[in-house]
């Protein structure tokens, strides 16, 4: 079963939002994905921590069937696309890089990301503080946001964001999701290594929960 | 051997105070002069330190003519506590006798408290008697040159066993026990233990499959219990459930005043602080005689308590199991049991803490916290009588310590893998270790666990031929500061604004305070001001209500012992044949569950099916005691689930379990008893256990003590922000991608094995399948299902597919 998507008509554009925790951006052809974490795992095993060393393949290799379905012609992640310091996941995502040569990779910092800029260049990566792309403003955590968005609207990533649901027989879920704000959206943490933090939606706001393959609104 | 010198000279010493031998302590003497290895069963306050020290204070002056004079002999003696405030009293004692016997040893202790100069001076030369917690023996196993130190050391002595052998800190003990046989073939190996059901085979643990002679030892010491209840006036008002039995206060505040010095132990923490709390607000006269003692507050204040208790200073201390182990308190003359102790030897202990004098009698009150309690009470009684002490299961096949003391080796010396193998396999924990399994171990530490590819940098040990060792400085470090088995929430330091220090708290729980919330802790009301510096910022509050912190891991389940007898208590109940006022007194309590249900008989089981607006309630009575009825829900909930979608919340208590679900619960006369049937238990347990939270919840602790989740340590930051991760996310990654991972099978045997034996649950299924099943429809909850209702720790258990449940469900919100 493939990963499902559903169409989420917002501020005038198109968004669909994949269960595979990515939207895709019609109207500018754009992938756009959260906290990758690529490194994360072999970062703990560098440190004697074995933790399975095949995540980050899992990942990447999800990543590619989305690029497949999708043909984006960028990819926007925001924030924390490397866990840590240099290592040789990251090396590994440079040879996977190397499929996809006319896609355009643009970053906007996370706090994890640390590596040297040259690094980036080698990878093709495209650095950014914050990114502004029509009505829309990216930037990694919606803590760091202007003090005045002048009609844009956030897109962030960072928290992990989760939602817990509630059902009859005190039954109880936790899942992660997307989040439609009032001010800003939080995307849910791409990487299969990566916890949940809870939200409390405010009212007026859209969640699109990510239940294995499929996606629903709530 | 009574003419030997240093026999005929502790008989002097101890004539010339008036004293003798007891005949325990002669018989351990002559069977450690005799190079036997053993166990001493003795209780607290009966000479049980003196019946092996003196051991080997004879042998030192027997063999050792020069004795008055000679200094720097090197360590001889390890004395093993579990207790790090248990090594002062003991190293005073031993300190004492050493002095007026003239022989110049030096006694050392080694814990987590030990300043960084003392270790030093251990380090250049070692005392003659080192008193150690099982940690710290590891802690000097993970050092360079390890061996020198234990060079000379020919006997050890493990204080407490019974504390011990059922926890991981008794794996610890048999590894490092295996280890110091290893380096001294000849090593004299000796365990200290109260009564428990289980003595002959604490002491196989304990001396692993060495080879060596043994003996038990015993003290033939009875002590006499007084055991009285504290009964509520009218049962008709007391409460159907509840943890907190606040409402006897008035009765219990009685016997306190009574009383010369009393202990008042709670099973919780926040039950502490809240009996603490109302006593002083209904006896403000009380305070300064009144304390509180739990493992959260200042071990300062804690070790001043301790000594007020010794002075007879303090009228009454509220207290957790933090008070069941340590030193005689000889003021205390009255304990008080709130709530129930879930266990026959607990119980016994908590007495014994009163009228700590050889022929004093030990006098307990038991307090109910909710009516059905009451049974337990006279359970308790006749489980006593009956002497039904609980046997303490010693802990298998425990790979996260294990993977923990490979390290350790590693970082210290390295090891030679089969070297280390012979030992290991010669523990009792490890014997049924198989090759594959060891070869996973060692791969785990070398290559992390996969096969070696180009993509991987993973760093622990190196191997070199046969030889592993750790060559990362940091990792050895952060190894050291690693060692334990006592996996602890994440701690957090609380201190006033204007400095003091008032305890440590749960990270958990504070993270969902905001400014200005109040919440109590030790006794003193406090506002929540920030967090700093891995430091939580408080002022005196003034606010009247607060919040009471709630520990987690404070719920004990019932032995078998006390289950067994609980049966039968309620079945005498329900019979009407009891005698006991505990149990006469609840008859207005069986008359309404026999009004509005059944009262099952002894070859009856009872299930009631209840609608309430939670949704649909199936109760069901085995009266088990509660491990055994976790399993036996999951199983059943299990069973029920295959038959056609649905989702369950599951709840236990000691008596019976709850299938809650949103939809009917098809369980009726025509199908309940092939739930219980005994065909394809096995796969059926395993498909049950799995599919709920418990392996999860068991690898919380495999993951610290395998190393891969790091704690904080106390007063420092997380060392590396990178390396962060939780035990439940590990769960999952481990679960996802490499399910085969033995930590992995450890949480599911831990979930499963260790909370009771399959044995025993073939036989309550068994008896349950030939048991006649009584099903109710009662309108309203009943006496019975009351306490298992209102708990809301609860399980899960599903066969629906999640998009299902999810459009069942809607948001949680904050009210």
């Amino acid at each position: 079963m493939s990963l499902e998507d559903t169409t989420f008509q917002f501020k005038g554009q198109h968004w669909r939002l994949s269960a595979g925790r990515a939207i895709y951006w019609e109207e500018e052809n754009a992938l756009i994905v959260a906290d990758l974490h690529v490194g994360k795992s072999a970062h703990f095993r560098k440190a004697g921590i074995a933790v399975p060393a095949n995540i980050v393949q899992e990942d990447l290799y999800r990543l590619q069937q989305l690029i497949t379905k999708y043909h984006p012609k960028q990819i926007l992640i925001v924030g924390d696309m490397f866990h840590s310091s240099a290592n040789n996941e990251v090396q590994y995502f440079k040879i996977w890089r190397q499929q996809f040569p006319h896609i355009t990779f643009e970053l906007i910092e996370g706090n994890h990301d640390i590596l040297e800029s040259s690094v980036y260049d080698d990878l093709q990566i495209n650095l950014h503080q914050v990114l502004s792309l029509r009505n829309f403003y990216f930037v990694h955590d919606a803590e760091d946001k202007p003090s005045v968005l002048e009609g844009h609207y956030l897109i962030s990533g960072h928290i992990h964001p989760g939602i817990r649901m509630i059902g009859a027989g005190r039954q109880s879920l936790r899942l992660p999701c997307f989040y439609f704000g009032m001010e800003g959206a939080v995307l849910p943490a791409f990487s299969g290594f990566t916890g949940l933090y809870s939200l409390h939606p405010e009212p007026d706001s859209a969640v699109f929960v990510i239940a294995e393959k499929k996606i629903f609104r709530i | 051997m009574k003419n030997t010198p240093g026999w005929q000279a502790i008989e002097q010493w101890l004539a010339a105070k008036e004293l003798k031998p007891f005949t325990f302590q002669e018989e351990a003497w002559e069977h450690y002069l005799q190079g036997h290895s053993g166990l001493v069963n003795a209780p607290t306050g009966f000479g049980k330190t003196f019946s092996l020290f003196l051991g080997v204070v004879i042998r030192w002056m027997n063999e050792e003519p020069a004795y008055r004079s000679k200094t720097h002999n090197g360590l001889q003696l390890l004395w093993v506590t579990p207790l790090r405030a248990l090594a002062k009293d003991i190293g005073r004692a031993m300190e004492e006798a050493l002095h007026e016997l003239h022989i110049p040893w030096k006694v050392g202790i080694r814990s987590g408290d030990t300043t960084t100069a003392v270790r030093e001076q251990q380090k250049k030369q070692m005392p003659e008697i080192l008193i150690i917690t099982p940690e710290s023996i590891h802690i000097l196993l993970s050092q360079k040159e390890y061996a020198s130190r234990f060079a000379g050391l020919h006997t050890v002595v493990v204080d407490e066993w019974h504390e011990l052998i059922g926890s991981k800190r008794g794996v610890m003990v048999e590894l490092g026990l295996s280890r110091l046989r290893g380096l001294n073939k000849g090593l004299q190996t000796w365990g200290i233990s109260a009564t428990i059901g289980n003595l002959e085979e604490a002491l196989d643990v304990l001396m692993g499959f060495g080879g060596q002679q043994k003996a038990i030892v015993r003290a033939d010491v009875h002590k006499a219990i007084d055991v009285q209840c504290i009964l509520p006036d009218e049962i008709e008002k007391y409460p159907w459930a509840g943890h907190l039995g606040i409402r006897l206060l008035p009765k219990a505040l009685s016997v306190i005043l009574e009383s010369n010095t009393t202990l008042l132990f709670t099973n919780t923490r926040s039950q502490s602080e809240i009996w603490y709390q109302q006593i002083l607000k209904a006896c403000p006269e009380l305070a300064g005689a009144i304390a509180l003692h739990h493992g959260s507050i200042d071990a300062e204040l804690r070790i001043w308590v301790e000594e007020a208790l010794h002075t007879g200073t303090l009228k009454l201390v509220v207290c957790t199991s933090s008070l069941d182990l340590g030193v005689d308190f000889r003021p205390v003359d009255t304990v008080i049991q709130v709530g129930s102790p879930k266990g026959v030897a607990r119980f016994l202990q908590r007495a014994g803490r009163s009228g700590h004098r050889p022929d004093a009698v030990s006098k307990i009150w038991f307090l109910p916290t909710h009516s059905l309690e009451l049974v337990e009470a006279a359970a308790l009684k006749d489980a006593m009588a009956a002497n039904m002490i609980e046997s303490r299961m010693p802990v298998i096949l425990a790979y996260d310590v294990l993977l923990q003391y490979l390290m350790t080796l590693g970082v210290s010396d390295g090891f030679n893998a089969d070297e280390i193998w012979n030992e290991v396999k010669g523990t009792f924990c490890f014997r049924d270790l198989m090759p594959d399994e060891w070869q996973w171990i060692l791969s785990f530490l070398t290559t992390g666990g996969e096969a070696l590819y180009s993509y991987d940098e993973f760093h622990k040990l190196h191997k070199v031929g046969d030889h592993y060792h750790c060559v990362s400085r940091q990792q050895a470090m952060r190894h050291r500061l690693h060692i334990g088995t006592i996996v602890s929430d994440a701690m957090l330091k609380v201190r006033f604004m204007t400095g003091g220090y008032v305890g440590v708290i749960e990270e958990y729980f504070i993270s969902r305070l905001t400014a200005g919330d109040s919440f109590s802790l030790g006794g003193q009301n406090l506002e929540f001001v920030m967090i700093k510096d891995m430091t939580v910022l408080v002022r005196k509050s003034k606010s009247k209500k607060s919040i009471v912190p709630s520990w987690n891991g404070g719920r004990m389940p019932l032995s078998a012992n006390l289950g067994k007898m609980l049966r039968r208590k309620f079945h005498e109940a329900m019979a009407g044949t009891a005698q006991e006022e505990e149990i006469l007194i609840l008859q207005p309590l069986f008359d309404l569950q026999q009004l509005l249900s059944h009262i099952p008989k002894e070859d009856e089981l009872l299930m009631e099916q209840i609608e309430t607006q939670d949704g649909y309630h199936l109760f069901v009575y085995p009266f088990e005691g509660r491990l055994v009825h976790e399993v036996m829900a999951a199983l059943l909930a299990w069973r029920i689930s295959q038959r056609h979608p649905i989702t369950f919340s599951i709840a236990m208590n000691d008596y019976g379990f709850e299938l809650l679900s949103d939809q009917p619960i098809p369980v009726d006369d025509t199908n309940a008893q092939e739930y219980f049937s005994l065909e394809n238990l096995n796969i059926d347990l395993q498909s049950s256990v799995n599919s709920t939270e418990m392996a999860r919840r068991k690898f919380r602790d495999i993951a610290v003590i395998a190393g891969l989740v790091f704690q904080g340590f106390p007063g420092k930051a997380k060392a590396n922000r990178h390396l962060q991760s939780s035990a439940s996310l590990l769960f999952n990654v481990f679960n996802d991608y490499d399910s085969q991972n033995i930590l992995l099978r450890q949480a599911f045997n831990e979930a499963f094995f260790y909370q009771m034996e399959e044995a025993r649950l073939r036989e309550s299924m068994d008896r349950i399948y030939h048991n006649k099943i009584v099903i109710t429809f009662p309108q309203r909850l009943t006496p019975f299902c009351f306490p298992i209702k209102v708990d809301s720790l609860r399980e899960q258990l599903t066969s629906e597919k999640l998009e299902d449940r999810i459009k069942k469900m809607t948001l949680f919100t904050y009210e």
